[in-house]
């Protein structure tokens, strides 16, 4: 398979992510935009990691997957807690630490 | 030799610390008999001391220098710790430590009802410590450790109960006073050292004669400096205005403090000093001077006062006055024999006072006092002999001491006829005032019919009657005292006159003040009316103290208090204060405009960090 190609899905699938982040105001939502552009980077460095014949990307790939789901269970674990204590997710309402 | 005599430091000082730390969680009796028994412990290894010192032949006994250790050894500057043991000192130590245990015991009655028991023998005891500190010094440098330190005890008892404002205040003054003296002090141990390398009075003492010719700049200028620390000590004009005021401190610390040991320090000091000073002609006639001018001076003002421990205040400056007189005239030993009848009898009058306040409960004003010869006999009785031994009256005590000062004041080399007629002048006034305030509080009938006054207890009475006999017939001492006393001051012999003409006309003179008193306050109301009316201006400068307070107030503390209260408002308020509080705020400022980027939204802060994402991406590629 062609690297340019696979460099291409993966800066798609990053600006979906990113995208997805800015517009949307539901966090379940935004948090599956993070991990659409975690995992465009894990695309990445495995392409690159067999262009240029390394393991290293792959190793990479493994450990961002792994900080990746521990941030879930954290991530999703404060948005439940939210859920239940305001009873509403918009993240426009969710602004109580301004200065 | 003499190595125990630390133990004269250690007692007091153990006693100071274990009241400090543990006072609070002993028992009354426990705290008097810590308090009492560290002073007592003292005295005896003083008489010890003495013991001891009697074995040696006269010159033996000076400069016995026990040295504990080496303080400070650098080429330049050699400090030991040690102490000087001399007939001087050991006199000294008699009468501190001696007087100090009568009243300590005395303070044990007197001070039962009040809370704070267990700080009061602690701060009696600090006193005792550093007394002995400042006598005991065999160097300037102790002798200014313990100068500043009983100057520190001294505001501590002034200031005794804090609750009382003017208490406080009083206490204030008496530091102030006592620290414009110490500066004297310390400037004084920096010339001597300039002069003589050490400060050591043993070869300060030995090398002055060769050091200095009489009236050189040098040793005028050690000498003045020392006396300005020995009369603001010893409330001489033009320092004395505090210790008046220094009254407000409970009765045992006047006794203490305030009549028998600190006040005479600067007398001490000028025997102690006595070859620099037999080297300073010219401070010598100022320090007799300034003695007999205090001696009427304060006299006169004791002639009106109401208080009855103001009274027996302006009475003590009056005294020392007298000793300085002494030392000035170079009869030092004469000056210390009075300090010392001085510290019975004195000590007796206050605590004789200090029976009539407790009696009346705080009751301080002697128009309100009278008729209580009945109630309190033992007081009664002690306070007419040390009355008597203030005035001069022939065979107590005081009269031994004082007509040995009046009669060496015309016949010493550097007594004159002025110091004999001003001081025979204080001696009428001291008969008169000391039997006025006699008068008004034992004689008559009470003025206070609500009162039920009674005879203080044993702890009281009994130090009463140990001084009173001491007053009474402390003055067979005399000739033991000069001759105990005459090693330290060797080259200064008086010679012993004997002149019946100026000794019976200063006893009529002292006489002559009782009969007016008498004349006055037994038996004329009339005579009493129409001399105030003839008086009326004298009367009015002496009740305000020949206004001294008043022009200190105009001159001095008034300028410092306007150019603080100037610098309040425009260097700390307008100055500091302004520019402390700018920096605070245009910090908030600018950080108020700072913060609206912190809105709380997470959307803007993912917005703003993919821009920063974008424009640095477009930087690496695009430059």
């Amino acid at each position: 398979m062609d690297t340019d190609f696979v460099l291409f899905v993966s800066a798609a699938i990053f600006s979906i992510g990113a995208v997805g982040f800015l517009i949307r105001k539901n966090p379940l939502v935004m948090f599956m935009s993070v991990e659409l552009m975690l995992n465009s980077v894990n695309l990445l460095l495995v392409g690159y990691s067999k262009a240029l014949a390394s393991l290293d990307g792959q190793i990479f790939a493994l450990i961002i997957m792994t900080v990746a789901a521990a941030e879930v269970v954290v991530g999703l674990a404060i948005i439940l807690t939210i859920f239940r204590t305001r009873h509403d997710l918009n993240v426009d309402h969710i602004n109580v630490l301004k200065g | 030799m003499f190595a125990y005599s630390w133990l004269i430091l250690l007692l007091p000082m153990a006693g100071f610390i274990g009241l400090s730390w543990w006072g609070n969680r002993l028992p009354r009796s426990g705290v008097g008999l810590v308090g009492c028994g560290s002073i007592g412990g003292a005295f005896l290894v003083t008489l010890v001391v003495l013991a001891d010192m009697l074995l040696l032949s006269p010159d033996q006994r000076v400069g016995n220098v026990v040295t504990l250790y080496p303080w400070i050894a650098s080429p330049h500057f050699q400090l030991d710790l040690a102490v000087l043991i001399d007939p001087l000192s050991v006199f000294m130590l008699l009468v501190v430590t001696g007087v100090g245990f009568l009243i300590h015991v005395y303070s044990i009655g007197y001070m039962q009802d009040d809370p704070e028991y267990s700080r009061f023998f602690a701060y009696m005891n600090l006193f005792i410590f550093s007394m002995s500190l400042l006598v005991m010094a065999a160097d300037f440098f102790f002798l200014i450790v313990g100068w500043a330190l009983v100057g520190l005890a001294s505001y501590l008892l002034i200031g005794f109960w804090t609750e009382k404002t003017s208490a406080v205040l009083a206490a204030r003054k008496a530091f102030v006073m006592n620290v414009i003296g110490d500066v004297g002090m310390v400037i004084a141990a920096f010339v001597v050292f300039q002069y003589f390398g050490t400060l050591n009075y043993v070869d300060v003492f030995a090398k002055a004669s060769t050091t200095f010719s009489p009236n050189d700049d040098g040793v005028l200028l050690i000498t003045l400096l020392l006396l300005v620390g020995a009369f603001a000590k010893s409330a001489q004009v033009p320092l004395h205005t505090w210790l008046p005021d220094a009254m407000e401190g409970p009765t045992p610390v006047s006794a203490l403090i305030h009549a028998a040991t600190m006040v005479t320090a600067g007398v001490y000091l000028v025997a102690r000093c006595n070859s620099l000073f037999m080297l300073a002609p010219y401070t010598m006639y100022l320090v007799a001077g300034v003695g007999v001018f205090t001696a009427i001076f304060a006299g006169s003002m004791a002639l009106v006062q109401f208080d009855i421990k103001r009274v027996i205040a302006f009475s003590t400056m009056s005294q020392i006055g007298y000793m300085f007189l002494a030392v000035g005239v170079g009869v030092f030993s004469a000056g210390m024999f009075h300090l010392m009848t001085h510290a019975f009898f004195k000590a007796l009058l206050f605590l004789g006072a200090g029976s009539v306040i407790h009696a009346l409960g705080g009751e301080q004003d002697i128009r309100k006092m009278g008729g209580l010869r009945h109630a309190m006999p033992i007081t009664f009785w002690t306070f007419l002999v040390a009355a008597l031994a203030l005035s001069g009256f022939p065979l107590t005590a005081g009269f031994f001491s004082k007509e040995l000062i009046i009669m060496e004041s015309y016949h010493a080399e550097l007594g004159n006829f002025l110091f004999w007629g001003l001081a025979v002048l204080g001696a009428g006034l001291t008969g008169f005032y000391t039997f006025r305030l006699f008068f008004y509080v034992f004689m008559g009938s009470s003025r206070s019919p609500g009162a039920h006054p009674h005879e203080s207890p044993m702890v009281m009475t009994g130090p009463l009657l140990i001084l009173g006999s001491l007053s009474l017939l402390g003055g067979v001492l005399g000739p033991w005292a000069h001759e105990f006393l005459s090693p330290v001051f060797s080259g200064v012999i008086p010679l012993h006159h004997e002149d019946a003409l100026l000794e019976s006309i200063t006893v009529g003179v002292a006489l002559g003040g009782i009969a007016t008193a008498v004349a006055l306050f037994m038996t004329g109301k009339d005579r009493l009316d129409f001399a105030k009316q003839m008086l009326a201006p004298v009367y009015d400068v002496l009740i305000h103290k020949y206004y001294v307070d008043e022009i200190y107030d105009f001159f001095i503390v008034k300028p410092v208090k306007a150019v603080g209260a100037f610098m309040e408002e425009r260097a700390e308020k307008d100055g500091i204060d302004f520019a402390v509080d700018q920096v605070g705020a245009q910090v908030r400022e600018v950080s108020r405009g700072i913060s609206i980027w912190q809105s709380g939204s997470v959307r803007l802060y993912a917005m703003n960090m993919v821009a920063g994402l974008v424009t640095i991406l477009l930087f690496v590629i695009f430059l």
